[in-house]
C-alpha cells in the first residue's frame, strides 16, 4: 500500500513537472503549447548528453533546464510573438509545427535508439520500507517534485515578478498601461515552463531512458492533469497531477486495460461541466 | 515516360526481331536492373527496425554486385519512408509498384502494415517478402499466394522459449503482454503452450501500449511470486520495463522472459537486463562459419553488431537472389513456383519455404542476455536450439500439434 | 468568364481529363489527394466557417473507413451502400459528441474533441473481434456502381467515384454556406457574443454544422476503405487530426476549395520530399510554420487578398 502511494507521488512529480509549465502558458500567454511534450523530451535527451559528457548526474539537473528554457525563449521570442493578435487557432496550429520540427531536430542529433541514463551512485539501489526494496531514484522525483512545486507557487505569490506575472494573466492591456513590459513576461514564462518541461524530462529519463515518441507520450497526460486542475492554474496542476498519477498507478493495478478510458471520461466530464477545472476561474 | 521508352523499344525490337536480335538489345536487357521495393518505416517510433532491414539491404547490395549480380543483372533497392503508418505504406507500395515497376517489396516494419500489403499484392502481382513481420495471421487468416516469410513468426518465438521453459525448472509464471494484437495473441499462444507443459499462469496483465511506469506491474508480479515474468512488450516498453524492475530489484527473484529478446533492448537497457532469458529470431552470436563472416562485414559496414532483422532481412534477401537465380527469371509468378518447397542455407542454419503457407521453416533459439568483454553491450548466448518442424506451427494456422 | 469561374472551369476539366493523361501513379496518387481533401472540405466547415477547433475530426473519417470497410467485407454491395454506411455512422456518433462538445467553447471545445477521439480511438484499438485491433481489417474489395453495374475495380473507375463525391460535396458545402444557415455560422464564429446577445442561441447551429462535418469526413473514410484496401485505428488518431488543421490553414480558412487544395500541397510534399531524405518532417514543419507567420490564409486566401489588391 505504502509502495502504491509513493509509486502515485512519483507518477505526480513528474507529471507536475510537465504540466505546470503547460498550465502556465496557457494561464499567461493563452497558448496551447502542443510543442511543451517535446521540451520534455528534449530534456531527457540533453540529460543523456550532458551524463556522457561530464560523467555526473547532478550538472544535468542545473544545466538542462537553462539549455531547454533558453532555447524556449528564443523560440517564443521569434515565432509566437508576432502572432499573438491573431485567433488561438494560429498560435495552437504554429506550436504544432514547432512540434515537428523539434522532434525531428531530436531524431537528427540522436538518431533512433533509445538513449540510457543511469541515476547517480548514492541514489542507485532499494531502500527497505518494511519488506519491500523501493528504488532511491523514485523517493528523489517525489522529493522534487514537492521541491519545485513549493518553489514555483512561492515564486508566483510571494515575489514581485511573480505578482507582475500574475498582473499579466489577469488582465495583460491593463497590465501593460501600468507599466509591465508584458512582452518580455510572456518570454521568460514561455521559457521558465519549457524549462521546467525540461527539468521533468531529465527527472523522467534514468526510469524510462530518453527515446523518440517520448513527448507525444506525455502530451495527452500534461492534457487531462491541466484540464482536471484548471487551466492557468499552479495549484491546479499540482492537484491534477496527483489525482492522475494516483489514478494511473491504481487504475493499473486494477483495471490496466480501462485506466485510461476512465482518464479520458473524467476530462470529458469536467470539460463539460466545469471546464476552468478544479481550481481555475471562470472567464 | 516508361510509355515513351516502351515505344521506342517495340520500335527498335521489331526492327531487330527482323534483323535477328542485333547484340546491342540483348546487353540493353541484360543491363536493367532487378528492383526490390523497401517501404520501411525509416522515421517515427518504429524506424530502428526500417533501419535494421536499410542496413541489410546495403550490404547485401555490396556482397551481391561483388558476386556479379543477379542473372548478371545489378540489385536496385528503391527506399521509401512510411513512418509506421499503414496508410502511407499502401501508399509507397503502390508507388513502387506502379511508377518503379518493383516486382519485389520487403522491409515493411509493422504487422499493421505488412497485413495492409499483403491483401493488395494479388492485386499487383508482386512478391511480398516479410523478413521482421511476426503476426501469425499473415500466414493463417490473410494468407496470399504472393506472401512468403522468410522470419520467425511470433508463434514460433513463443514457441521456442516456451519449449526452453517446459523442461527447466520453473514452474510458475506472469505474463505481461502490451494491449495490442501481438502482446495478447502472443500471451496467448505462450499460455496454452506453458499450461500444456504442466506449468502455471500465475496472473496476466495487458497494459496499453506505450506505458511509462511499470511500477503497478511490478508490484502485481511480486506479490505474485512468480519464478519468471513472460514479457510481450514491444521495443521501448520492453526497454522501460527492464530498467524499472532492475531498479525495483525485481529482475532478480523474478526472471524476464521476452518473446523478443534484441539488442535493440541491451544497448538501451545495458547490464540492467544480463541475466534475461528469450527468443531470438537471429542471435548474431551464432557459431557458424558463414555467420562469423557476415557479422565481421557487417560490422565492417556499419560499425555495431546485426540485431535480429538485419540478420532476418540479410537472409531472405540472398535466399531471394538464389530462387531469382534458379529460376531463371525474376517473373513472378515463376520465382513463386521455384520459391516454394525449396530449402537455403541461411547464416543460422537450414531454410525450407513451405508450400503450403510459405513459412520458412528454421531453427529457433532460446538466448540468456550475458556480458561479455568482447563487446559493449550485453549480447545473446544461446541455450537451446530447436529444430525447424518442432518450432514451426501446423500449416496456415497458429496452433501447434 | 470571370476569373475564379475560369480557373474552376479549368479544374473541373482537368479532373474529368485526368484517366486518359496521367500515368497510372499519377492517377492513383490523385484520387488520394481527393480523399484527404475531402477529409479537409468537412473540417473547414466547422473551422473556417464557424471557428471551431476540433482536434477529434479524424475520428469521423475513421469511423467512415470502419463501417465502409466492414459492411464491404461482410456484405459486399455496391460501393455506394457502403459509403452511405460510413457517412451515416459518421453523422450518428457526431449527434451525441456533438451534443456534449458544443457546450463548451473555445480552447475546452478543442480539448473536448480530443478527449473523445482519443475515447474513439481506444475503442477502436480494443475491440479486436469487430475492428481487427492494432491489425485494423484489411482486403476491403472494390465492388460495383449499382447491383449489376460497371466495376469499380479499376483505378480508372475508382478514381471518377472519387472526382465525382468530393466535387459533388464541395458543391454542397458551397450552397450550405451561402444559404441563411451559413451566415449565421459565420456570425457565430465573428463574434458569439453578440449573436447570443441578439437573442439567438448558438448551440443548434453549432450542432447540425458538427453533424454535417462528420457525415463529410465520414464520406472520405468511407471512399478511403476499399481504395485504400484496409482500415485501421492510426487514421482515427488525434495527430492525422492535427494534419488535417494543417491542411487547412494552408490552403486557406474558411474558403472551402482551399483546403482541398491544401491537402494536396501537404500530401505532396511529404511525398516528394521522403524521396530525397528521411527528415522531410522537418521540412514540412518549417514549411508550415513559416505560412502559420507569413501567409496565414493559405494559399487560397492569399491568392484572393492579391487579387484584391491588384
Amino acid at each position: 500500500m505504502l509502495e502504491q502511494l509513493l509509486n502515485a507521488l512519483t507518477l505526480a512529480g513528474l507529471l507536475f513537472l510537465v504540466s505546470a509549465g503547460l498550465s502556465l502558458v496557457f494561464g499567461i500567454l493563452r497558448v496551447v503549447n502542443f510543442a511543451h511534450g517535446v521540451f520534455y523530451m528534449l530534456g531527457a535527451y540533453l540529460g543523456f548528453t550532458t551524463v556522457a559528457l561530464t560523467g555526473a548526474f547532478w550538472p544535468a539537473l542545473v544545466a538542462v533546464p537553462l539549455v531547454v528554457g533558453t532555447l524556449g525563449a528564443l523560440i517564443e521570442s521569434s515565432t509566437l510573438r508576432f502572432i499573438y493578435r491573431r485567433p488561438p487557432l494560429y498560435q495552437l496550429l504554429l506550436t504544432f509545427g514547432l512540434a515537428l520540427i523539434l522532434e525531428e531536430g531530436i531524431r537528427i542529433l540522436y538518431g533512433p535508439t533509445a538513449k540510457g541514463i543511469d541515476p547517480p551512485a548514492y541514489l542507485e539501489g532499494a531502500i527497505r520500507l518494511g519488506s519491500l526494496p523501493y528504488p532511491r531514484y523514485r523517493l528523489f522525483v517525489v522529493a522534487l517534485g514537492l521541491v519545485v512545486a513549493a518553489a514555483v507557487w512561492l515564486f508566483l505569490r510571494k515575489t514581485r515578478a511573480g505578482l507582475v506575472i500574475r498582473a499579466v494573466a489577469q488582465n495583460s492591456e491593463m497590465a501593460d498601461c501600468l507599466g509591465a513590459d508584458v512582452a518580455r513576461v510572456r518570454t521568460l514564462v514561455f521559457g521558465a515552463a519549457c524549462a521546467l518541461a525540461g527539468l521533468g524530462g531529465v527527472a523522467a529519463a534514468p526510469m524510462t531512458t530518453a527515446y523518440l515518441g517520448m513527448g507525444i507520450g506525455v502530451i495527452v497526460d500534461a492534457f487531462v492533469v491541466v484540464v482536471i486542475g484548471g487551466l492557468g492554474s499552479i495549484g491546479g496542476s499540482m492537484a491534477g497531477s496527483l489525482i492522475v498519477g494516483a489514478a494511473q498507478t491504481w487504475g493499473a493495478f486494477y483495471l490496466p486495460e480501462t485506466a485510461m478510458v476512465i482518464m479520458y471520461a473524467v476530462m470529458g466530464a469536467i470539460l463539460i461541466f466545469r471546464p476552468w477545472g478544479l481550481f481555475g476561474e471562470p472567464e | 515516360m516508361r510509355r515513351r521508352d516502351f515505344l521506342t523499344m517495340a520500335a527498335v525490337g521489331g526492327v531487330g526481331a527482323g534483323l535477328g536480335a542485333p547484340a546491342f538489345l540483348r546487353r540493353a536487357a541484360a543491363a536493367t536492373p532487378i528492383k526490390i521495393g523497401m517501404p520501411a518505416a525509416l522515421s517515427g517510433g518504429y524506424a530502428q527496425y526500417g533501419i535494421q532491414a536499410k542496413r541489410a539491404a546495403e550490404l547485401f547490395t555490396k556482397d551481391i554486385t561483388a558476386k556479379g549480380g543477379v542473372l548478371g543483372r545489378p540489385v536496385e533497392f528503391l527506399y521509401e519512408d512510411t513512418a509506421g503508418d499503414p496508410a502511407a505504406a499502401v501508399r509507397k507500395a503502390q508507388k513502387l509498384v506502379e511508377k518503379d515497376g518493383v516486382k519485389f517489396l520487403t522491409g515493411i516494419a509493422l504487422s499493421s502494415e505488412a497485413l495492409a500489403v499483403s491483401a493488395k499484392c494479388p492485386e499487383w502481382k508482386v512478391i511480398f517478402m516479410s523478413t521482421i513481420n511476426g503476426a501469425g495471421s499473415l500466414t493463417a487468416k490473410a494468407w496470399n499466394r504472393y506472401f512468403f516469410r522468410v522470419n520467425t513468426s511470433g508463434p514460433m518465438g513463443a514457441r521456442a522459449i516456451s519449449l526452453y521453459l517446459a523442461e527447466g525448472p520453473m514452474k510458475r509464471f506472469f505474463a505481461l503482454g502490451s494491449d495490442y494484437s501481438w502482446g495478447r495473441d502472443s500471451v496467448a499462444s505462450f499460455t496454452t503452450q506453458i499450461t500444456a507443459a504442466k506449468k502455471e499462469i500465475v496472473g496476466t496483465d495487458f497494459p496499453p501500449v506505450g506505458t511509462k511506469d511499470f511500477a503497478s506491474y511490478i508490484a502485481k508480479i511480486r506479490q505474485s511470486r512468480a519464478d519468471g515474468v513472460y514479457l510481450a512488450l514491444p521495443g521501448q516498453d520492453a526497454t522501460i520495463y527492464l530498467k524499472q524492475a532492475h531498479q525495483f530489484g525485481l529482475n532478480q527473484e523474478v526472471k524476464p522472459i521476452m518473446e523478443i529478446l534484441e539488442l535493440e533492448n541491451m544497448k538501451a537497457v545495458g547490464d540492467a537486463m544480463v541475466g534475461a532469458i528469450g527468443s531470438s529470431r537471429y542471435p548474431f552470436t551464432v557459431d557458424t562459419p558463414r555467420n562469423r563472416d557476415f557479422v565481421k562485414r557487417f560490422h565492417a559496414m556499419h560499425g555495431l553488431y546485426p540485431d535480429m532483422f538485419d540478420g532476418e532481412t540479410y537472409e531472405g534477401l540472398e535466399w531471394l537472389a538464389q530462387v531469382i537465380q534458379k529460376a531463371g527469371t525474376d517473373d513472378v509468378e515463376k520465382v513463386i513456383d521455384t520459391w516454394e518447397d525449396s530449402g537455403y542455407e541461411g547464416l543460422e542454419g537450414p531454410f525450407f519455404m513451405r508450400k503450403c503457407d510459405h513459412q520458412a521453416v528454421q531453427l529457433g533459439f532460446a538466448v540468456e542476455a550475458v556480458k561479455d568483454p568482447k563487446y559493449p553491450h550485453p549480447v545473446p548466448k544461446i541455450l537451446a536450439t530447436y529444430p525447424g518442424e518442432k518450432v514451426t506451427p501446423k500449416c496456415r494456422s497458429e496452433d501447434f500439434s | 468568364m470571370s476569373p475564379p469561374r475560369a480557373l474552376a472551369a479549368a479544374a473541373l476539366a482537368a479532373l474529368a481529363l485526368a484517366p486518359w493523361v496521367a500515368a497510372r501513379y499519377q492517377l492513383s496518387l490523385l484520387t488520394d489527394l481527393l480523399i484527404y481533401g475531402l477529409f479537409a472540405l468537412s473540417l473547414d466547415l466547422i473551422m473556417g466557417y464557424t471557428g471551431m477547433v476540433s482536434f477529434g475530426h479524424a475520428a469521423y473519417f475513421g469511423l467512415g473507413a470502419y463501417a465502409s470497410a466492414l459492411v464491404l467485407i461482410h456484405f459486399g454491395p455496391p460501393v455506394p451502400v457502403a459509403l452511405l454506411a460510413g457517412a451515416l455512422l459518421a453523422g450518428a456518433v457526431a449527434l451525441p459528441i456533438g451534443w456534449f462538445s458544443t457546450r463548451a467553447t473555445g480552447i475546452y471545445f478543442a480539448m473536448l474533441t480530443l478527449a473523445f477521439a482519443q475515447l474513439l480511438y481506444t475503442v477502436a484499438y480494443k475491440w479486436r473481434d469487430l475492428t481487427g485491433g492494432s491489425d485494423g481489417i484489411a482486403g476491403v474489395p472494390k465492388t460495383e456502381l449499382f447491383w449489376g453495374g460497371p466495376s469499380l475495380a479499376s483505378s480508372r473507375a475508382f478514381y471518377f467515384l472519387v472526382a465525382a463525391c468530393v466535387v459533388g460535396s464541395l458543391v454542397i458545402c458551397r450552397a450550405i454556406v451561402r444559404s441563411p444557415f451559413g451566415r449565421a455560422l459565420q456570425a457565430i464564429r465573428e463574434n458569439e457574443r453578440r449573436f447570443t446577445s441578439l437573442g439567438r442561441d448558438p448551440r443548434p447551429f453549432k450542432l447540425v454544422v458538427f453533424v454535417i462535418a462528420a457525415v463529410f469526413a465520414g464520406l472520405a473514410g468511407a471512399l478511403f476503405a476499399p481504395f485504400r484496401g484496409f482500415a485501421s485505428p492510426e487514421v482515427m488518431f488525434w495527430v492525422f487530426s492535427g494534419q488535417g488543421l494543417m491542411m487547412v490553414l494552408m490552403g486557406g480558412i474558411g474558403t472551402l476549395v482551399g483546403p482541398i487544395l491544401g491537402a494536396m500541397v501537404f500530401i505532396l510534399i511529404q511525398e516528394v520530399l521522403s524521396s530525397y531524405t528521411e527528415h522531410w518532417m522537418i521540412f514540412t514543419g518549417a514549411v508550415f510554420v513559416l505560412m502559420v507567420i507569413f501567409l496565414p490564409g493559405g494559399l487560397v486566401g492569399t491568392a484572393r487578398r492579391l487579387r484584391a489588391r491588384a
